[in-house]
Formats: structure tokens, sequence, C-alpha cells
């Protein structure tokens, strides 16, 4: 299939529309809340729908799957904070604050691969579903620690120039622990709806799924055109803001995916041994960077870094490549490295 | 008119994640309760539409007494300096019932 077809995805059309419809800052709006209630819909409607295909999972794929995900949620946003070190252009809390946004993962990119394959005919393992559930978590705790050795970093340079730093007390107790910022990322909601879908789905009786089966199934690919629509907006209003970001830090919006799907590639073909379809979507898993959980925590937890540049990159930039080219590149490649 | 009685109206702009924190502040400082309203707008940290619900921001109204006020404000801008994003802005206002500000959040 060639990347062109992929752009003739309806789905992929209407994230496109959403773009132009705010380039040329047509009135269109929509209802607030709208792509909640959607991305609740699809995460519920594809956790249903894996938890039943994992039901009879195997145990050791599905531990081998998680343990990757695992290993991929940490490791990818060092990554991407030696990078962004390296090209200093960003500071050190920036850095913490935009590399745990590329460790953790995009679910609409994600469904958006989905449809790829399935337009395509191309079958997957459910594996990487686990795997979307798991990787939410991990580059949130990276990012925490990588910003309070960023902050150790800065008030060392600080005391060495003398400046001398009042004391911010914790007088409101509201440093946020770590035990609590886990437990946020946990019970995040996207996470509980996926796991929870994903349980039901494995547990309840099959005759019972089959009622399901025009929710799940049916209008599924219509659901995900409206919600891209959508998300094709919130990105245009973020374009707005690229020139604040600049071409440099633009570029790595698109380098970190391109390395993260490279490893996606390479785990999912070598590590867990899936076909070119489960390789896929492993390399989007790696590819994406999150807008939905990980903002916020690095609001709470790091203030001080910009949020133009970690909301600009991770939806104007990331997103937008992975819908567009990351797909059918990372399956190109999980074809060419399987063959 | 002898039945109004003046007390501060206490208002705050900022990202909806922090409000489980500010809440925790009032009830710590003597609010008698809260007002959340949902916003949007832009600001220095770029736009905040609340399209998607990554991006919400959201408007607090507390009615505190005068004498409450001040470490209400510390604690306001120990947050700020950490690095919050707040807008603070502070309104006369004259109340019917006072007593119902006076009585502490549980």
């Amino acid at each position: 299939m060639s990347s062109l077809s992929n752009l003739l995805l309806p789905a992929v059309l209407f994230f496109v529309l959403g773009v132009v419809a705010r380039i040329v800052k047509s009135d269109l709006r929509f209802p607030p809340d709208l792509a909640k209630v959607l991305s609740i819909y699809l995460l519920m409607a594809i956790g249903l729908h894996g938890g039943y295909a994992l039901a009879n999972a195997d145990l050791f794929i599905a531990l081998n799957s998680v343990m990757w995900a695992l290993i991929m949620g940490f490791s990818l946003p060092i990554i991407g904070y030696v990078i962004l070190l390296v090209s200093r252009k960003v500071s050190l809390l920036d850095a913490a604050a935009i590399s745990a946004h590329y460790g953790s993962v995009s679910a609409g990119t994600f469904l958006t691969a989905i449809a790829y394959l399935d337009h395509a005919g191309i079958e997957y393992e459910n594996y990487p579903l686990i795997m979307l559930a798991i990787m939410e978590t991990p580059a949130i705790v990276v990012g925490l620690l990588l910003a309070a050795k960023a902050r150790q970093t800065i008030a060392a340079r600080e005391a060495k120039a003398g400046i001398v730093q009042d004391a911010t007390d914790d007088i409101d107790g509201d440093d946020n622990s770590f035990g609590h910022l886990l437990k946020d990322a946990f019970t995040n909601g996207s996470v509980v709806i996926l796991m929870g879908s994903m349980i039901i789905g494995a547990i309840a009786i099959p005759s019972s799924m089959d009622k399901l089966e025009p929710f799940i199934e049916e209008i599924f690919m219509g659901v995900l055109c409206l919600f891209l629509f959508e998300m094709g907006h919130v990105a245009g209003q973020r374009l707005g803001d690229l020139r604040q970001v600049g071409v440099l830090l633009a570029l790595f919006g698109i380098v970190m995916p391109l390395i993260g799907g490279v490893i996606g590639v390479y785990v999912g073909t070598y590590m867990l041994g899936f076909s070119i379809g489960g390789t896929t979507l492993v390399a989007v898993l790696a590819a994406s960077a999150s807008y939905i959980a990980v903002p916020p925590a690095m609001r709470l937890a790091v203030p001080e870094a910009n949020p133009s540049y970690y909301l600009t990159l991770s939806l104007g930039i990331t997103f937008p490549f992975n819908v567009i080219v990351g797909i059918p590149l990372f399956h190109k490649l999980a074809q060419v490295v399987t063959a | 008119m002898d039945r109004l009685f003046p007390e501060k109206l206490l208002n705050i702009i900022t990202i909806d994640a922090l409000e489980g924190k500010l809440v925790d502040s009032f009830r710590k400082y003597g609010a008698s309760g809260y007002t959340v309203l949902r916003a949007q707008g832009e600001g220095s940290s770029g736009i905040r539409s609340d399209m998607t619900g990554f991006d919400a921001n959201i408007m607090i109204k507390v009615i505190i007494p005068p004498d409450r006020l001040p470490a209400m404000l510390d604690s306001l801008e120990r947050k700020i300096k950490k690095g919050h994003h707040l807008t603070v802005f502070i309104v006369d206002i004259d109340v019917l019932s006072p007593e119902k500000f006076d009585e502490r959040m549980r």
C-alpha cells in the first residue's frame, strides 16, 4: 500500500479537513467536550474488542509485551532528553517536560494506525493494545525524575554564581509527591477506560458481546472520523504557535518519532516476534507523543516549563506527522525488516 | 444600606489541573466555599481553548472575610513563585447574610 492511499483514508482526510478549517478561520466550532466523549467511546470500543480477542491470549507474550512497553516508556524520554540537551534549544526543565510527552503514547495515532491496517486488510496482534495502556505512565515518571535532576543542576549553577534562592518551603503541602503523581497517572481516565473495557471484553459472556457488535465495530470508523476531524482542528490551532517554537525544535517533533518508530519496529519484530501489522502498531506506539495524559501532569509537576513548547510539538507537529507520514512509513519499514 | 456587609471576592483564573490544590488552600485558609466556572482564553503561555479537555482553564470565585484574605494571598503567591500561572484579582463586594461566609468549609 502506498503512502498516498493512507492519505485517502476518510479518517485521515477528515483530520486534514479539520486543519484546513482552522487555517481558513472557519467559524466551525465543536461543542465543548465532544472530543472527550468521542475518545471515551473509541477507547471503550477498542478495549472491548481487544479484551475479547485477548481472552485466549498467550500469557508469556502478553507479559513480554508489558515488559517491552515499560522498557520503551522508560527509555524513550531519556533519548529525547539527551537530544534536546545537545540541541541547546530549550531549558533543562523544558527538555524534561517535552521528553516526557515522547515516551508516552497517543491513542488517536494508534487508532488511526488500526484504521490503516484494517483498510489494507493487514492482520495484527492485539497485544499492542495492552502496551498502549501500559505506556501512558512510565514516561511521566521519567519526566518527573528528569525535572528533579534539572532543578538540582539549576540550583547548583545558581549557587555557584552566588544567587541565593529563598527557600520555597512547602507550607501548602502541594509539592507533588511522587506517589501522588503516580497514582494520578495510573488512575488517569483513559487508562481506566481502556484497561476496564479490556477486562470486561475478556470476561463477559461471548454471546452477550455479539449484541455489542454494532457499537464496537460498525460505527467505529465513523466516530474515528469525527474525532480526527476535531483533532485536526485542535492541531491547526497549534500551528500558530510554531513561530514561537522555532525550526530546530520543530525538527525534534519529526526526528523523535522517527527514532521511536525505528526502535518500535525493532522491538516488534525481533523482541516480540509480531507480524508486520503488530510491528507497525508497536512502532506507532513508540513514535507517538502524548497530548492527553502527560500535559496536565507536566503542568502540575513542572510548572516552570513552557506549555506552548510541548503542546505545539506533540499536537501541532508529531501527531499530524505520524497520522499522515509516520504510519505508512513504519508499515513499510516493518515490511522491509520482516523480509 | 445597613443590611449589606463588606466582603472580598477573590477571583482566580488558572488551569483545571490546579483545582484540587487550590481547593485545599481554600479549606486551609478559611474560605466558606467556592464556585468553579469553566473558562477559555489566551495568554502568555499560549491558547487555552478547552476543546478537548487537555487544555481547559477554570475561573474560581471565593468570597472570603477581609481578615482571612492575607494568608490566602500568601499561599497563592507561593504557587506563582513555583511557576504556576495564576491570574488573581480581588473585588470589594457587599453581601447579604455575612454569617454564611464566616463559616469555614468542612
